[in-house]
């Protein structure tokens, strides 16, 4: 029956674009994972330039005051990471539904083209009950909602990300005015621009999947 | 596709070996499921994999009304066994699968839920289908460790999961064995890999030299039948069992 071989066709379409997504989330799941270990690195390099600071004084109080902020931002990623890494398991959970789902319609399909008589009229009749269904439709809905909301996490972490980088230059500037612990500062402010940078990068490959 | 053979007939008591599929890729070991029938009602042992559930379907469609089938017999938890559970509950959800209770929350990965699997206790229990009474016979560590192979009392089959299995070349094809000491080379490796514990082995030919069996149908390659169940049960107790075959 026509109808029901292009719904089963249809299905294996939605299974193939949900095998992709499965396989987008893991790799996502892989760049958030190096950005959590990189915005820890932050924080603790945040701290060792508070101390740094209080050590060189006066001379460093506006650097002391951006790596605070440098600090606060590193937290601040860190909890928007772990609220992507959440949204990526729900993601996760509905993409493998949606796999499974396209799974037993493929082995459905197969077994229809290859039965005869009653055996054809039951799959005939048993596909043609599963276009009835809308939960299918429902659950590829959710996998767009997700995906969506994914999408829009992202952008704001890269805008986030985009605020540490101006703190790292900032701080650069800053470091100029360190007196004796000049050199110090320029290191660890360097070390700041250059781990903000990688984060970046990650991000843009986050972007691109 | 398929093959669906007739091995027992008594009025509506009826024996189907589902068997050899040309079709199947060759990374997929072949397999044969049993349909036994009684009037209306109807038990599906072994049911497949799910990759080969089109064939199976196909071929039992072609002789019952699958929609019927409202209980299965798994022999243990392997995927070869149980993995189609998830599509035979497509067709009827209140399908319920008789399984050792060592797996009954294992086997619910391929599909089912806590409504699904009626377990069977160590010792084995009765199966009542129409007025025939199946016996689910202990077959532990041979090879899984929560096993149970079927018997017929009044066919007089019994239903022997991986024991007796074959891994015949394309060329054997027949349904049942022909030629015992031919046949046994090709069940030889098997037995010694798969089958674990030599104890258990000796309790399994001890129980069912105690049953009067015309045909023993195991779930991978020919049916011994006749004299050669006795042979087969002769050969099993003296093979070394749970070796690498070196």
């Amino acid at each position: 029956m026509a109808t029901a071989l292009a719904v089963a066709g249809g299905y294996q379409d939605t299974g193939r674009d949900a095998g992709r997504e499965l396989r987008r989330i893991v790799r996502i799941n892989e760049e958030i994972k190096s950005i959590v270990a990189t915005a820890f690195k932050i924080n603790l390099m945040a701290m060792n330039a508070i101390f740094l600071a209080k050590r060189a004084g006066q001379s460093a109080l506006g650097f002391g005051v951006l790596s605070n902020e440098l600090r606060r931002f590193a937290t601040d990623l860190q909890r928007q990471m772990g609220a992507l890494r959440e949204a990526i398991y729900s993601s996760a959970s509905t993409v493998t539904e949606v796999v499974k789902e396209s799974r037993v319609l493929r082995i459905l399909e197969r077994a229809r083209r290859e039965s005869q008589g009653p055996g054809r009229a039951i799959l005939d009749d048993h596909l043609r009950r599963r276009l009835a269904d809308r939960e299918a439709d429902a659950r590829q809905a959710r996998v767009n909602a997700l995906d969506r909301r994914l999408r829009q996490m992202l952008a704001d972490t890269t805008q986030l990300v985009e605020l540490g980088s101006v703190l790292a230059r900032s701080a650069k500037i800053e470091a100029a005015y360190g007196g004796g612990f000049n050199t110090a500062l320029m290191q660890v402010s360097s070390d700041f621009e250059q781990t903000i940078a990688e984060i970046q990068r990650s991000l843009e490959n986050l972007a691109r999947r | 596709m398929k093959k669906t053979e007739v091995i027992f007939e008594e009025g509506s008591h009826k024996w189907y070996a589902i068997v050899r599929d040309p079709s199947r890729p060759d990374y997929l070991i072949d397999t044969n499921e049993y349909l036994v029938t009684v009037g209306d009602e109807a038990l599906l042992l072994d049911p497949g994999g799910s990759e080969i559930f089109p064939a199976v379907f196909s071929a039992v469609s072609a002789q019952f009304d699958p929609r019927k089938i409202d209980r299965v017999f798994a022999s243990h938890q392997d995927p070869d066994i149980a993995s189609s559970l998830s599509m035979w509950l497509e067709f009827n959800p209140e399908l319920k699968c008789y399984i050792s209770w060592l797996w009954t929350s294992f086997v619910p990965h391929f599909g089912g839920n806590k409504d699904t699997f009626i377990p069977i206790p160590d010792q084995g229990m009765d199966i009542q289908l129409g007025g025939v009474r199946l016996q689910a016979i202990p077959a532990h560590y041979l090879h899984s460790s929560g096993n149970f192979h079927l018997y017929d009392p009044k066919a007089k089959i019994l239903f022997s999961g991986d024991v007796g299995a074959a891994l015949l070349p394309p060329t054997e094809s027949g349904l049942f064995v022909e030629d015992f000491d031919r046949h046994i080379r090709h069940a030889e490796g098997f037995h010694k890999r798969w089958m674990g514990s030599d104890r258990a082995k000796r309790d399994w030919c001890a129980r069912v030299s105690r049953l009067d069996i015309q045909m023993l149908c195991p779930q991978h390659g020919a049916i011994y039948r006749g004299a050669d169940v006795g042979r087969f049960i002769d050969w099993f107790s003296h093979l070394e069992v749970g070796s690498l075959g070196t």
